[in-house]
């Protein structure tokens, strides 16, 4: 019994508090409605009639100014410079006058001594072999056989069948006296 | 003072060696970074000039040079450097070549036994910077500039004033010749032409 009694008390309460609250004004469901019709001039305005179902990105608040502009194009000199730059650290070559970075060898000169070099290496590990190496090794080329027996002791020899290049020889002086040709000089005949 | 002497414990290189190693990227990890490593100081013991990209070249180098100190400081009777050896050349005939040829040939050396130089590289071309690697005393020609005929070197100077030398006696022998012959035989040529 009490149980029901209660309960009929909490439901006279509820239907107390809504006619109050019809009194003070309308619950917040109905309130748009009830002030539209209050003030039936002022329209509402929703983001979401515009939009719809899309969204915004952001945009630029502000305009940048035109040296941001800039260095936002070109970069700053003094520490990201984006145009092309010119580059300081070339220098001909002394011997072939070819250029070449500073500290970096000269690619021409460098091309020639790699090619003899490739000839040499392989022509040295075709004598070698897979025996055990235990001398030194030197390498003479055509006609290249008047060293001593001494000064060739203790070292193995690897020929190569072409002449030694100009560029790579051993003698650093240059010839005093020329040899004498073996061709006879032919004064010229009938010159009256 | 009862010092143990510093160079008798463990090798001074005479190049420079990062205190870091490089962090040479291989697929295989550590292993695989230490086995391309003995492939190139192999390679440089076999051929003596290899060219490679810069950073394995750099970091082989220091490897070399520590093998080829070591060689000659303990010789072949010690059987750590000879695991060392073992270890970094990978064709067993060039351990022959370490303790027969290379020994002997840096013994006296009081430079690094290794040299490396800034390959060109075609421009722009890829990244890596290229270099050559090259033990001391080759056989092949060199790679630096030659300046032996650069005129104002000393030795050139001297051998042009004994050039000039021996010309101006050349000349003068001759002149005295001449002078001889003309006392001899008084002025043939001159006759001819009063002749014609």
């Amino acid at each position: 019994m009490p149980r029901i009694l209660l309960l009929s008390i909490k439901t006279i309460i509820g239907n107390l508090e809504n006619l109050f609250a019809m009194v003070k004004g309308s619950p917040p469901a109905l309130a748009m409605i009830m002030s539209d019709r209050n003030n039936p001039t002022t329209q509402t305005f929703s983001l979401k009639d515009v939009i719809g179902d899309g969204f915004l990105w952001a945009v630029p608040k502000h305009r940048r100014s035109v040296e941001k502009r800039l260095n936002r194009k070109f970069g700053f000199p003094e520490y990201v410079w984006k145009p092309l730059k010119e580059k300081r650290n070339l220098r001909s070559c002394l011997k072939c006058g070819h250029e070449h970075e500073l500290g970096v060898l000269c690619s021409f000169c460098y091309d020639i001594v790699r090619k003899e070099t490739h000839q040499m290496q392989e022509k040295i590990q075709e004598s070698l072999g897979v025996a055990p190496i235990d001398q030194e090794v030197v390498v003479l080329y055509d006609g290249e056989n008047d060293l001593s027996p001494e000064a060739l002791k203790g070292s193995r020899v690897v020929e190569i069948q072409k002449p030694r290049p100009m560029w790579f020889t051993k003698n650093l002086l240059q010839k005093s006296t020329q040899q004498s040709a073996d061709t006879k000089e032919v004064k010229p005949s009938d010159l009256g | 003072m009862n010092q143990a002497d510093v160079s008798k414990l463990m090798s001074q290189l005479r190049i420079a060696v990062r205190s870091n190693k490089r962090n040479l990227k291989n697929p295989d990890g550590p292993e695989g970074r230490l086995l391309k490593l003995r492939k190139t100081v192999t390679a440089l013991v076999k051929h003596e000039r290899i060219e490679l990209f810069y950073n394995r070249a750099d970091e082989a180098r220091g490897y070399a040079e520590l093998l080829i100190s070591n060689a000659i400081r303990h010789g072949d009777r010690h059987k750590a450097t000879m695991e060392l050896a073992d270890y970094w050349l990978l064709e067993k005939q060039l351990v022959h070549k370490l303790f027969k040829v290379l020994v002997p040939r840096y013994e006296n050396y009081n430079v690094s036994y290794t040299r490396m130089f800034k390959a060109p590289r075609d421009y722009p071309g890829i990244y890596y910077r290229k270099s050559v690697l090259e033990l001391r005393g080759n056989p092949y020609p060199v790679l630096t500039q030659d300046n032996s005929q650069n005129r104002n070197l000393l030795h050139n100077v001297l051998l042009d004033e004994a050039r000039k030398e021996f010309r101006r006696e050349k000349l003068a022998s001759l002149a005295n010749k001449l002078a001889a012959e003309t006392e001899e035989t008084p002025k043939p040529t001159v006759e001819k032409a009063t002749e014609v």
